[in-house]
């Protein structure tokens, strides 16, 4: 299958062309880049990285808000690049990934996808 | 009786008082979440006051690997198995609550540079009894078992896995989770045939941090299980409804003939108390309720979460931590029914109480707590967990956590941050780390049942 390029805005926009079938912890990690993770299973967000652009698959995430979703943040032990893709990676990438949740709250369809409102477009 | 002995531990709390003082502390310091690509690490504090590296860390025992979050750990024996010869005190279970994986560490051989024994691989569990995400470890007799918070896709309940004494998996230890949502700690009472156990959430909820609406959507725990000890199933459980929101450590009275315990319940903020009742049926009321307190910077007034609570080895005391609030209480709990408020200490919190203590700017606030077994000397970390420390007290990253001691007046009541001892995981040689729970190689007030 055609491998697909990923573009590391934050690591000198170093490239790394991996395989669609495969995590992009796992492609990334193979080739010598340095990633945080934790589960390994999509169910928390040590391994959160941000997509600048392009697509993945990463429905088998679960730890992820939808207001985290929307600011662009992806699990990379779950996701498979659908495209070329350009990503922030590790904790330096995560400024919008931590609130203050007294402080910041979430409106209803931005909870995570098992309890959150449908959106106005939606409905 | 004579003093038949021999095992581990002691023959009963009294004789743990009387035990020879501390002088190393274990300590988990984590790296996961906080940027620095390193593994967590099992840290030797120096406790000796008369040594030259009082106050120090003397050792550093790293994990394998990366991402691991060490958390909570227990002792492979205790005094749950004093009456036998052929048991020691001699390893250190330590879980990664995100790998789960299991390190067992040997903290005999040389107690001040504990090494790795083994590791039982997370994939092995999870394929094994499909549990993850490990928490409370005690043992049980020659026998392990530790509360494991998610199923393999880490969702709730999980369960208990079961090791034998040789760190082997038995499998799963209960025959039953019965109705219950959620796992989170337990304790046993193996004379009144009772455990309890507490709720957190799913490691799903928990681990990517704190959202607080979903405490409405009913995906925090507000209910405390009690349960057959011997058929290993629940048989009663406490609704505690808002009194109770999200009930966190529990801990019975170390006198083994007593039936009274007690949960803190961390987002309510409040201290409840459990105990048997003449008609041997158990009830349950809530006994210290921490105001929320205002903040200038805060929509609604800031709740307390209480992040932990132990009881004094003679049961007369019970210490809190508000992590949010910045401050440690002590109760004279002589009569559960009443506690009585008898000393208070404030590090770091979001108060503004005390910033900076001992030279050590406080991020955090106080969150675990060990204390010894003669009472006296209260050892306090500010690290909750990895997600929620960046939540809450995002300058954790640079600045670390650190470890303080709290002098605690066992006569009259009261308590004083000793202005000798500090530990700053802030200047730790890898970057800074962030310190979690303490055990000591002689046992502590939250190791040690009696059967």
């Amino acid at each position: 299958m055609t491998k697909v390029t990923v573009t590391l805005a934050n690591r000198q926009d170093q490239t790394f062309e991996v395989d669609p079938r495969k995590t992009l912890l796992a492609s990334l990690s193979e080739q010598g880049v340095d990633l945080p993770y934790g589960c390994k299973y999509g169910g928390c967000i040590t391994c959160a990285a941000r997509l600048m652009s392009g697509s993945v698959n990463q429905s088998a995430q679960v730890a992820l808000n939808n207001r985290q979703i929307s600011d662009g943040y992806i699990i990379l032990c779950v996701a498979r690049p659908l495209s070329d893709c350009c990503l922030e990676i590790g904790v330096d990438s995560h400024g919008k990934l931590y609130r203050n949740p007294f402080l910041d709250p979430l409106a209803d369809h931005e909870l995570k996808a098992d309890i959150a409102a449908p959106t106005k477009e939606n409905t | 009786m004579a003093k038949a002995c021999c095992g581990p531990g002691y023959a009963s709390p009294a004789e743990a008082m009387q035990a020879p003082r501390e002088k190393l502390l274990y300590t988990i310091a984590i790296y996961t979440g906080t940027g620095i690509q390193k593994p967590d690490y099992l840290c030797t504090i120096d406790a000796d006051p008369e040594s030259p590296t009082y106050s120090q860390v003397i050792s550093r025992l790293e994990m394998p690997g990366i991402g691991d979050e060490l958390h909570h750990m227990g002792w492979n024996a205790c005094s749950s198995c004093h009456d036998d010869e052929n048991m020691e005190r001699k390893y250190l279970i330590v879980p990664g609550v995100r790998s789960t994986n299991l390190h067992i560490i040997d903290c005999a051989t040389d107690p001040r540079n504990p090494t790795l024994f083994k590791v039982i691989e997370g994939s092995e569990i999870k394929a094994r009894t499909n549990l993850s995400a490990p928490h409370t470890v005690h043992c049980l007799g020659s026998e392990i078992i530790i509360s494991m918070l998610g199923d393999a896709q880490g969702n709730a309940p999980g369960g208990y896995l079961h090791l034998d004494k040789e760190f082997n998996i038995i499998g799963r230890w209960e025959n039953s989770m019965g109705e219950i949502k959620f796992g989170y700690d337990f304790w046993y009472q193996p004379r009144h045939n009772v455990m309890v156990s507490s709720e957190w959430a799913a490691p799903n909820t928990f681990m990517p941090g704190f959202d607080l609406e979903e405490v409405g959507h009913l995906k925090y725990g507000r209910e405390l299980h009690f349960w057959d000890f011997e058929k290993k199933e629940p048989r009663q459980t406490m609704y505690l409804g808002e009194d109770g929101l999200i009930p966190l450590e529990v801990r019975f009275h170390h006198n083994p003939d007593s039936s009274h315990g007690f949960v803190g319940a961390a987002l309510s903020a409040n201290i409840i108390h459990w105990w048997k009742d003449t008609a041997g049926e158990w009830q349950w009321e809530k006994i210290v309720d921490v105001d929320n307190e205002p903040h200038p910077d805060w929509p609604i007034p800031i709740p307390g979460v209480i992040s932990v609570i132990l009881l004094s080895m003679d049961d007369r005391f019970l210490y809190l931590c508000n992590w949010l609030h910045g401050d440690i209480r002590q109760y004279d709990i002589s009569d559960p029914h009443k506690p009585v408020l008898t000393g208070q200490v404030w590090m770091g919190g979001l108060l503004g109480k005390a910033p900076e203590v001992n030279g050590v700017k406080v991020t955090g606030g106080p969150q675990m707590i060990q204390l010894s077994l003669d009472g006296k000397r209260l050892f306090v970390t500010t690290s909750l967990f990895s997600t929620w420390d960046n939540q809450f007290y995002p300058e954790i990253r640079t600045n670390g956590g650190c470890m303080l001691m709290v002098n605690c007046d066992t006569e009259n009541g009261g308590m004083e941050i000793d202005p000798d001892f500090v530990v700053d995981f802030g200047k730790e040689p890898n970057g800074p780390s962030r310190c979690h729970e303490t055990r000591y190689p002689g046992g502590d007030c939250t190791s040690d049942i009696w059967i």
